[in-house]
């Protein structure tokens, strides 16, 4: 049996397949050791014979964030061992006479240079000399470090020195991270960053992993683990814990999958993913048809840059729990400050600063029974008194509440824009896919403001990252770095066939059936940044043209007549995962009114409205709800403005159309 | 308060839509530049103005060419007759530009179907060479005529096609036009896609909604700037500093301000009289750098995440002799005054803000961009290189924090070139690049370190360096020492014989030499316990 499992803040999500349907439990989390969440969940589930457990982790992000990494020792080309600190030379915050230092998790009496060097052309100019490599060892052994990083210059044009120095410093029994396999690419910063993130992940995430993976055997010793990775593949946790790099977006990985798979059955091809959460918002883009979700080369966790392929999700610092305020000059400001879960926002009786989930529960949009099943108590006199201190120069409180909402929706708008309309898509043609806790509720306004046209809330919102978990591919990412000519264009099949066969060995060994998928990074010859296209093995030189469409849609021109570079070949290998489809079960037209609970007032465009309360849980595929509604279910709540239309589809999701504003 | 009929809520997210207007230029700018100093150390601003020439929005690029960027709409659409599918470029100092390496192009965007624009969105980039005297166009001219080519206000793209009688003048008079030609492309590929999300911001809001919002988005900012000058004490402050010399002669050359705050009208006066007048060297401002460095410094005062726009000078009147150091007239050379003297402004006018609100104000930091160009032949690929680099500094300490080392500061932001990069496209080869230790002032907090970078060369080449603070170190506050001052030394390949640059400097090193450069630290915040 195949079971997922997502490990968050306050619950650990399971989520598997049962006669053909995903069944799920929620069990609370262990943060001390969240192997033990894992494991209760487990029990909860029971397990037969063939365990097949999925994991998606935030022990690699909460490391990140929380600084308990490992002592890192960073090795790389002598005259060269400050330049893990020197980072760019740039500062982060332009006009901030007071910004904080930035983060090197290398500090000083760590940094070790080698005598060697490679050139460009990838010729050794200087080798160390056993001694050297020797007296190397003995310093890093005495500076007491947990783990190794090493990045020399120009190792991804030439690794045999690195492989030198790893072969020297395995001597010490900690773990050892290598530049030329972590991220086989040009700027030496980025590279060395994302080896010395691996190197400062090791040894947490390994034994967390082997831990996992033995508690696992000891239920059942076939017992297989695998773990998401960043990029939203399945890779095997023996490997997650060999590059830990991989996994530190683990968690919102699986949301991004989930979202995807689910708005697939329900028919919908190109979607943006809105993760609304209580201090954060994760949003994604993904074009289901042309190969899912955006990834990217430059994201940065917990302040530290990462060169790898991760799934591009831009988090936004805004959530339910942000804490709203009027600045000097009289703006309206949502977060990045949040109330957390402790005092909590003023409604759940001890905050005293006005926050997002405030000005919902002000506003009528929660409900004060239903709310975490009833387990919060909300306290709504409290509430609107503290609301009415701190409304500033607006009249009313209510008016405070609904533009502190308007201010967060343009920071989730902003975000959106981000990933969507500054990378060339335009928002209009896509769906809005909403999650977590406080998705649902802020999607539809959201949606009316980058005017797309539809919203999707999936069953399960609060699972839909152990969802995605269960039913991701495994995928494994190839690359080599060539350099060629565009003309070259027609002489790849040498090399594709060449990666093709060691990862299709790969993957055979461990029992898996692969499929290559193939592309091209090209860019003008001497430009700094690549796109991807698809390489196109019947007529190849179609991925040119693709790439001079693609730069013109993108950048504003492109130049037919200009030499083209092929800089890497890149293979993706993907085992398909469980081969689930939801059953689409048929639609009976109705009202929804046997999941109709009661009316109440809700504020929309400027006042309170009659409008109707459902329980999600009771609504049947078929039924049809218009606005003005609130539909509200264990985690979370659907907020239907007037105007806008839900419908449960044959997968139990609601599909909102989204009309105009309705004005009277 | 706010206009009546604008809320706060409809103006924060007209703001967020402006803004990333400015970024998304720059990411098309960066991502399909060819020239190393565009594409990786990102020496490029862009910012949208409205139908009026204001700014009322800029990505978080380089100060120096922001604060400087309106002058260069405004110089465009006094001298062209702009038609709609129009670009104009230009570069002179005297004519909206800072020096003559930035090059500037302003598309006009125009509403359906009306005979003026509605907005203009521009983008400003260093270019690694612009002809002149000296390879790099960064040397110790005399007249700007030795700088380079000087492009007045023209247009580059005439309703939708480039003018290639512009273009090719243009290339004709520098060293890698190749590199120039694909940087251009970029630098009008990123107007288009500016023009582009102004015409969908238009569409969004209409044309009235959007100018009453622009209105009110000065006014916020002139809000902000006035609520904080409230705040300042009543009176008057005055600094000087120095720079080392011109690199004609060894004389100092002084700049000195007198800031009056009134915080009754919650205005800022700020007069530079008594700084030196305009030298024969390159280290001449022309006043829009001056202008540059004033905003910079109130931008700085205002929250973190406040908008930049033209409503932030309004409170602010500035007075500049004419023929001065801070205010140059033709034909005064002046690639240093962006970049050397620009800092120097800003350094003065923060020792005098120290005195109104020292708890606010860090010490100097390094205080020179140490300006590194290289140009020759590649004889990898007997093809033309000018190579561009500034080296970070220390920062100077913040009360309460040290300063950070070897970061870029103040009017500048741009990132290096990555070694990896560098050596792909030119004939060096790095020797080191590390912190310069020690190099920060000492205090109760410490100013930054500066850095060591030292390359060796592969090819004959013309070197030249444009630096400060050799003589005059960045400053300590509050008791704070001072930091070590810059310094820059070439080895000889052959002898290993070595010989101390003066900061300003140009001159012609073989293959096998090395030149090492060491940037200035901070200076140091409070007294040094004992």
């Amino acid at each position: 049996m195949r079971v997922a499992i997502d490990t968050g803040g306050t619950f650990t999500d399971c989520v598997y397949l049962a006669d053909g349907r995903l069944q799920a439990v929620k069990v609370f989390s262990t943060p001390s050791d969240p192997s033990r969440a894992v494991m209760n969940g487990l029990a909860r589930i029971g397990v037969d014979v063939s365990l097949e457990l999925r994991h998606g982790t935030t022990v690699g992000t909460n490391t990140m964030l929380e600084r308990t990494g490992a002592r890192v020792a960073f090795v790389t080309t002598a005259g060269f061992e400050d330049t893990i600190a020197i980072g760019r030379q740039a500062r982060a915050s332009l006009y901030d006479w007071f910004a904080p230092a930035p983060v090197c998790l290398v500090p000083r009496e760590l940094r070790f240079g080698v005598p060697e060097r490679v050139s460009a052309e990838g010729e050794i100019l200087r080798s160390p000399t056993g001694e050297e490599l020797t007296a190397l060892v003995e310093q890093v052994r005495a500076s007491g470090a947990e783990s190794v990083a090493i990045s020399l210059l120009f190792s991804f044009t030439n690794p045999e020195t690195e492989c030198r120095v790893e072969a020297a410093l395995g001597s010490l029994g900690i773990p050892v991270s290598v530049s030329h396999r972590i991220l086989p690419e040009f700027r030496e910063f980025e590279r060395a960053s994302t080896t010395v993130v691996n190197a400062y992940l090791a040894p947490r995430m390994e034994s967390y992993l082997l831990q996992l993976e033995k508690r696992a055997k000891e239920q059942q010793s076939r017992a297989r683990v695998d773990v998401m990775q960043s990029s939203g593949g399945i890779i095997a946790a023996r490997l997650g814990a060999q590059e830990p790099v991989r996994t530190v977006l683990s968690g919102p990985a699986g949301g991004v999958i989930g979202a995807c798979r689910v708005a697939r059955w329900a028919g919908f091809e190109r979607i943006i993913g809105f993760d609304m959460g209580g201090t954060s918002t994760d949003v994604f883009l993904a074009d289901i048809a042309a190969g899912g979700a955006q990834l990217t080369r430059e994201s940065v966790v917990g302040g530290v840059p990462i060169g790898l392929s991760m799934l591009d999700i831009h988090t936004a610092g805004a959530g339910g729990g942000s804490i709203a305020c009027f600045d000097a000059g009289g703006m309206l400001r949502v977060g990045p400050e949040s109330a957390g879960a402790e005092p909590g926002p003023i409604c759940f009786g001890s905050g005293a600063r006005a926050t997002v989930t405030d000005a919902d529960f002000l506003l009528g949009r929660l409900d004060a029974e239903s709310f975490l099943g009833g387990g919060v108590q909300l306290h709504p006199e409290r509430t609107e008194q503290l609301m009415c201190e701190c409304k500033g120069p607006l009249a009313t409180a209510e008016e405070f509440a609904a533009g502190i909402v308007r201010v967060v929706e343009t920071q989730m708008e902003k975000a959106i824009r981000v990933i969507s309309v500054e990378r060339g898509h335009d928002p209009r043609a896509f769906t809005l896919v909403a999650f977590g806790g406080c998705g649902p509720l802020h999607a539809c306004s959201l949606a009316r403001s980058l005017r797309i046209p539809t919203v999707l809330i999936p069953a399960l919102p609060g699972a839909l990252s152990a969802v995605g978990i269960l039913l991701a591919d495994t995928v494994r990412d190839y690359s080599r770095t060539v350099m060629l000519p565009g003309d070259a264009i027609e002489n790849l099949q040498a090399i594709f066939a060449e990666l093709e066969q060691s990862a299709g060995e790969e993957f055979a060994a461990e029992g898996l059936d692969g499929t290559a998928h193939r592309s091209l990074d090209l860019r003008y010859r001497r430009q700094g940044y690549e796109l991807n296209v698809e390489y196109d093995a019947q007529s190849p030189h179609r991925s040119l043209e693709a790439f001079h469409a693609l730069h013109r849609r993108r950048y504003g021109f492109a130049q037919e007549s200009r030499p083209v570079e092929i800089v890497n070949l890149r293979l993706r290998m993907i085992a398909a995962g469980e081969s689930y489809a939801a059953e689409k079960r048929t639609l009976v037209p109705g009202n929804g009114r046997t999941a109709l609970v009661t009316t109440r007032k809700i504020y929309f465009h400027g006042k309170f409205q009659e409008s109707r309360i459902y329980r999600r849980e009771a609504l049947v595929p078929g039924d049809a709800i218009e606005g003005p509604a609130l539909i509200t279910e264990y985690t979370s709540a659907t907020l239907l403005p007037p105007g806008c239309r839900a419908q449960v589809d044959g997968f139990d999701n609601l599909v909102i159309a989204v009309g105009g504003e309705v004005k009277e | 308060m706010t206009r009546a009929d604008v809320d706060p809520v409809e103006l924060a997210v007209f703001q967020s839509a402006v803004h990333s207007i400015a970024e998304e230029m720059g990411a098309a700018l960066r991502r399909t530049a060819l020239s190393p100093n565009i594409k990786e150390r990102r020496d490029y601003s862009c910012a949208v103005f409205d139908s009026r020439g204001r700014v009322i929005a800029m990505g978080d690029h380089m100060p120096v060419h922001l604060g400087s960027m309106p002058m260069s709409v405004l110089a465009a659409i006094e001298a062209i007759e702009f038609a709609p599918g129009d670009i104009a470029v230009l570069n002179d100092p005297y004519a909206g530009g800072t020096h003559l390496p930035d090059i500037t192009m302003v598309l006009p965007v125009y509403q359906v179907k009306r005979d003026r624009a509605a907005f203009y969105v521009c983008n400003r980039a260093h270019h690694a060479d612009v002809g002149g005297a000296h390879a790099g166009s960064m040397g110790p001219a005399r007249e700007i005529f030795q700088e380079g080519i000087r492009i007045p206000p023209v247009r580059i793209v005439r309703a939708g096609e480039i003018d290639r009688d512009v273009l090719s003048l243009i290339l004709l008079n520098v060293r890698t036009p190749r590199e120039r030609e694909g940087d251009l492309d970029s630098q009008i590929g990123a107007c288009r896609v500016g023009e582009q999300r102004v015409h969908e911001l238009v569409e969004k809001y209409g044309f009235m909604r959007a100018e009453a919002l622009i209105e009110e988005l000065l006014d916020y900012s002139q809000r902000l700037v006035r609520a904080q000058l409230r705040e300042m004490p009543e009176g008057e402050f005055v600094a000087e500093d120095w720079l080392d010399d011109d690199g004609v002669s060894d004389e100092p050359r002084r700049i000195a301000v007198r800031l009056r705050f009134d915080p009754g009208a919650g205005e800022l006066h700020a007069d530079f009289a008594g700084s030196s007048a305009q030298v024969e060297g390159s280290v001449n401002a022309v006043r829009a750098i001056t202008l540059s460095a004033c905003f910079y410094v109130l931008r700085c005062l205002l929250p973190r995440d406040a908008p930049a726009t033209a409503g932030i000078l309004r409170p602010f009147t500035l007075t500049t002799v004419p023929g001065s150091i801070v205010d140059a007239r033709p034909p005064a050379p002046v690639a240093g005054g962006n970049v050397e003297t620009s800092q120097r402004i800003v350094d003065v006018l923060l020792r005098a803000l120290a005195q109104a609100v020292p708890e606010r104000v860090p010490a100097a930091s390094a205080g020179t961009m140490s300006n590194l160009t290289i140009g020759g032949t590649d004889p990898r690929t007997g093809e033309a290189f000018t190579y561009y680099e500034t080296t970070a500094g220390g920062m100077g300490a913040r009360p309460g924090l040290d300063g950070i080392s070897g970061v870029h500061t103040h009017m500048t932001n741009s990132l290096n070139t990555p070694i990896e990069a560098l050596e792909y496209a030119y004939p060096f080869r790095m020797i080191r690049y590390a912190y310069r230790d020690g190099s920060g002032g000492a205090g109760k907090f410490r100013g930054g370190d500066g850095l060591i970078r030292e390359l060796e060369l592969l090819a004959d080449a013309q070197v030249t360096l444009l630096a400060d603070r050799r003589r005059f170190r960045p400053y300590g506050l509050e008791g704070g020492e001072d930091g070590a001052p810059g310094q820059a030394v070439v080895t000889q390949g052959e002898t290993g014989s070595e010989k101390k640059l003066p900061g300003k400097t140009s001159l012609r090193l073989a293959k096998g030499d090395r030149l090492g450069i060491e940037t200035p630290g901070g200076g140091g915040w409070g007294k040094r316990a004992r």
